[in-house]
Parts: C-alpha cells; sequence; structure tokens
C-alpha cells in the first residue's frame, strides 16, 4: 500500500529570493533559506533552535504580523523530516510558511526526531502538535503534554511515515503491547 | 453536633471527575469529556478526541486523485462542497488549471446553498442541546430538506456530493433547477423570519444564552479560532471578503461582526445572519450567472497534478477549511494535509468550560458549532 520509494518533489536548482518576512528575520540577526513554492506563497527554512525567537517576532512586529498559526504539519520527506508552519495575519495579507528540516541521517536509531515545541508560546500549536507527533513521530521538546491524540495511546507506529506498516488484524485489536 | 453540619465550611467537600461522553445525545458525532466538577461548577475538561478518527491523510496519500476526490465529502459531513473546494482549489494552484467562469459561479452558488443547510442544521441542533426537545428542530429540517432535493438533482447525493472537482463542476444543472432555486430564495427569508419569532426574543433562550461562554478576542486569536465564532469575538476575518477567492469580489454582502467579547447568543445572531447573506448571494448569482462550459481538466481515472507544494483555504460554515498538497506529479499526492476550522475551534473547549456550571457545557459546546468528523478526520 504504502509505497517506499514515492519520490519527494525535486526542488528547483536556484533558489529563489528573500522575501519581506526573510528579511525581516535577517534584520533581526535570525537566518533563513528561502525555498521554492510553486503556490507562490514564501517559503523559508529554518534551524530549530532559532524557531521560537523567530515566531515570538514574527508574531509581535507590528508591520509582519502574523498572528494566525493556520497548521502545523509534519512531513516524512525522502531524506528529512519536516515539521511545517503555516502563518498568516487576522489584520494584513502575509503568509509565511517556515520549515524546520531534520535529516534523516542525523537521528539516532530508535529514537524520534526533535523539534522545538511552541505550543507555549501559542496554544494553537498544541493540539497540532499533538497531532503531528501521533501521525508523523516528531518529538516536540518542551511541550507540556505531549501525547497521541487521534489514535489510541497504546497505537503502534506513526501513521503517515513511508515505512508504516498496517498493524495485521487492527480492527479485531491483536495488538500485543494492548491491555483492552 | 447538629450545628457542625449545618455550617457548610466544616464539611469535607471534595472534587468530582465526571466522564461525558463518547456517546453523548448532545455532541452530535463522539465526543468525550473528562470534566472535574466542583459541586456543579466546573473546574478542568479534558476533552479527549479521535473515536471518528479515519485517517484521512493516510487515506490521501495512498489512493490516486481521483478516488480521494469522492472520499473528502466525508471530512467534514455537513458542508461537503467546501472540503471538495478547498482540495481543487489546492491542486488548481500547484496545478496551474484555470477554472472556466461559469463552473466558479456554479461553485459559489452550491456552496452557499450548503452554507445555508449546515446553519439550518445547526440550528435545530442547538435548540435540542439547550432543551426545545420537541417541535422546533424540524422547522429548520424542513428548509433544509428543500436544498437537499436540489443537491440531488445537481450532484446526485443528497449530503456526499463529489460535485466539485479538480478542473471545475460535475454536471451542469438544467434550466428548471435555477427557477426552483430561484422559488427557494424568495421563500427563505420569511421563513428564517418564523425561527426568530420563535427563538431569538424566547425568554428561555435568552437567559441560556446571554453572556455565557464568553469568548475574548485574544483567546479566539491564540487559538486560532475562525468562522462566526472568532467574527464575535471582534476580529472581522472572513476569507470571502479579506482575500475573495473564485468570483466573491464581484458579489454584495455583508460579513456580520460584533465589536466586542462575543457570547453564546451573539453566535447565534451572527449565524441567522449568514443565512440571509448567503440567500442574497444566492438571488445575485442567479442574475449573474454566464453560460459557458463547466469544466477545464478531463475526470479520468488516472487523474494527474503536476509536481509542487501549496496551501489553499476557503471560508466553511465553521471557519478556514484548508488543505495542504506536496505533489510529485504521480497519481498519487505526496502528502496531504488537511486545516479543519472544528478542530482548531474546538481546542479552546477546555478554556471556555471553566467556571461554568455543568448544565452550560452543551450550551457552550454546541454554540461553537464543531462537526466531530471534522475535528477527528
Amino acid at each position: 500500500m504504502t509505497e517506499h520509494g514515492a519520490a519527494a518533489p525535486k526542488a528547483a536548482e536556484t533558489p529563489p529570493p528573500v522575501g519581506p518576512s526573510g528579511q525581516f528575520l535577517k534584520d533581526h540577526g535570525i537566518s533563513t533559506q528561502p525555498l521554492p513554492d510553486s503556490a507562490g506563497c514564501e517559503t523559508a527554512e529554518i534551524e530549530g533552535k532559532d524557531l521560537a525567537t523567530a515566531i515570538r517576532l514574527l508574531r509581535s512586529s507590528s508591520e509582519i504580523a502574523l498572528d494566525f498559526l493556520v497548521t502545523v504539519s509534519g512531513v516524512d520527506s525522502q531524506d528529512t523530516f519536516d515539521s511545517v508552519y503555516h502563518l498568516q495575519s487576522y489584520s494584513n495579507k502575509n503568509e509565511l510558511v517556515l520549515k524546520v528540516r531534520i535529516k534523516k541521517a542525523d537521528i539516532e536509531a530508535g529514537k524520534l526526531p526533535s523539534v522545538p515545541s511552541i505550543a507555549n508560546l501559542w496554544p494553537t500549536a498544541n493540539w497540532h502538535e499533538r497531532e503531528t507527533y501521533d501521525l508523523v513521530g516528531i518529538r516536540y521538546t518542551g511541550h507540556p503534554y505531549l501525547r497521541r491524540l487521534l489514535n489510541t495511546w497504546d497505537w503502534d507506529g506513526y501513521p503517515l511515515r513511508r515505512d508504516y506498516k498496517q498493524p495485521v488484524d487492527a480492527l479485531n485489536d491483536k495488538n500485543p503491547h494492548s491491555f483492552r | 453536633m447538629v450545628s457542625e453540619l449545618q455550617s457548610s465550611s466544616s464539611l469535607k467537600t471534595d472534587e468530582m471527575i465526571i466522564n461525558m461522553g463518547p456517546q453523548h445525545p448532545a455532541t452530535h458525532g463522539v465526543l468525550r469529556l473528562i470534566v472535574t466538577l466542583d459541586g456543579e461548577i466546573v473546574r478542568h475538561v479534558e476533552p479527549v478526541i479521535g473515536h471518528l478518527h479515519r485517517g484521512q491523510e493516510w487515506q490521501g496519500q495512498n489512493r490516486t486523485w481521483f478516488q480521494y476526490q469522492a472520499l473528502i465529502d466525508r471530512v467534514d459531513y455537513l458542508s461537503g462542497m467546501f472540503t471538495s473546494w478547498a482540495l481543487s482549489r489546492a491542486a488548481e494552484k500547484i496545478d496551474g488549471c484555470v477554472v472556466p467562469e461559469r463552473a466558479e459561479w456554479l461553485r459559489v452558488i452550491v456552496s452557499e446553498m450548503n452554507r445555508i443547510t449546515s446553519h439550518l442544521l445547526w440550528l435545530g441542533t442547538y435548540l435540542i442541546d439547550l432543551g426545545a426537545m420537541f417541535g422546533f428542530p424540524f422547522y429548520p429540517f424542513r428548509e433544509r430538506e428543500k436544498l437537499f432535493t436540489l443537491f440531488e438533482e445537481v450532484a446526485g447525493q443528497r449530503m456526499m456530493f463529489n460535485y466539485i472537482r479538480i478542473g471545475g463542476v460535475q454536471r451542469d444543472p438544467k434550466p428548471d433547477w435555477f427557477k426552483k432555486l430561484e422559488a427557494f430564495t424568495k421563500d427563505f427569508p420569511d421563513r428564517v423570519d418564523e425561527y426568530e419569532a420563535i427563538v431569538t426574543e424566547n425568554p428561555i433562550f435568552l437567559k441560556r444564552t446571554k453572556g455565557v461562554g464568553i469568548l475574548t478576542k485574544a483567546m479566539a486569536k491564540d487559538y486560532g479560532v475562525t468562522g462566526p465564532c472568532l467574527r464575535c469575538s471582534g476580529v472581522n476575518y472572513d476569507l470571502r471578503r479579506f482575500k475573495p477567492y473564485s468570483v466573491y469580489d464581484k458579489l454584495k454582502f455583508d460579513v456580520p461582526y460584533f465589536d466586542k467579547d462575543g457570547d453564546t447568543n451573539d453566535r447565534y445572531i451572527a449565524r441567522i445572519k449568514e443565512m440571509r447573506e448567503s440567500n442574497n448571494i444566492l438571488k445575485q448569482c442567479l442574475d449573474m450567472i454566464p453560460q459557458g462550459e463547466i469544466m477545464a481538466k478531463k475526470q479520468i481515472a488516472g487523474l494527474r497534478v503536476k509536481a509542487g507544494e501549496g496551501f489553499e483555504a476557503v471560508e466553511s460554515p465553521r471557519g478556514v477549511l484548508g488543505c495542504y498538497i506536496i505533489s510529485n506529479g504521480s497519481d498519487k499526492p505526496f502528502r496531504f494535509r488537511w486545516r479543519n476550522p472544528s478542530f482548531s475551534n474546538l481546542s479552546c473547549l477546555p478554556e471556555l468550560l471553566i467556571g461554568h456550571p455543568i448544565a452550560d457545557v452543551m450550551a457552550i459546546f454546541g454554540s461553537i458549532d464543531v462537526i466531530i468528523p471534522d475535528v477527528d478526520r
């Protein structure tokens, strides 16, 4: 069912120029890497350690004012795990997509990729991060209550990963770790 | 001894933990709330969601575009047109496909009809939540049924339409259909007056809703609340007006908005007004709709979308319904992500309920109009 070899879309050869939000972050000493986006929305890659500071700056600045966190999603790409933040504004038409990328090669065996949590600064992120942890298996460090949200607490594996295998008999509960 | 028992300070009081649901008549779906009570007052709430999790995102990336198009009406089953529309808009943006003008107008017509049916169902069930068990819920269902007959005629289904497709819409309605819709739009404002005559000034209704479940502006922004709930809390944010998509920039309509911290009653008034506005939009569309093509992309089993990624959103009856797609150019999407309004709206519920008596739990929960399949996907 799940194709192991499903190819991730290829990145364009030349990166696009830095957008207004990227420039704003650069002025405040946070470096970002612009990424191509076919829908025309500004997209940038950011280091995990800078994420909380960047989000706080973008949200509180009066000219950028990205104060609407639309969604936090996790993506199992070819050789990275991405945590994607869609930011918009209630008062202007700015849009920004921030991506934190964790290389699969850097993750220790048996460990989950970890990204700093922003749930403490932004309550919207609380459930979105829990859902991403549940479905993609990204550990958000510093999250106040990181446990599975949509699946049962004793579910095996992370369903939206490329290498996920469905339980043989999930419906009739043959999960060996279950106490039910 | 007697006096000792009578003074309440010496009585041993303790908090009580109560389980509400998952099977509860007022949750319209399966939501479990673990409520901590101090007497009758709610002190802490933990919603347990996921009872209706169907793995919609997993299905999205393991089915072809064409197969998945037919499934997505189930994400939010009361407003299926909007889920189809969000998917179509995201896919069209990535694909660079231009939708014919008549199709855009038809999309607006069916979506506004769908907004009315969704709000009508909310109105009926909300009155049940408040205890008006007999009679009233069937008034809105009467109009809803008329619209469903029209949906059935054009899409072949009453609720799971699969009508809005990538590249356009599926069928062109007959001229007769527009006449029936016109008759409905003439009738409908009187019917709304009828509901308002029963509900709006009703003293029991006012007692149950005024000043209950106050959602402040800061809280609504913090939790990413959208839709009528947000507009009642002092943020005038409606995608149809704020970032006009499709043909909404050619239409004249008001967005109901309250510049204060909205309570349950405000949310009721906003939805009633929204129904009237949708009716106005329908009237304008019927006058302005042009003739022409309705589909720009061949609907075949091997439907493909160009490689790329993008996020697009529409304003559904519950708020911003968005769709984030990564496509690698094959017949299946690489990653599919739904941004559901109910999910974010529900996450503010624990904070909203604290300090209210347990009898208000369902009054507040009902007023934010959450659809559980939309939360759990």
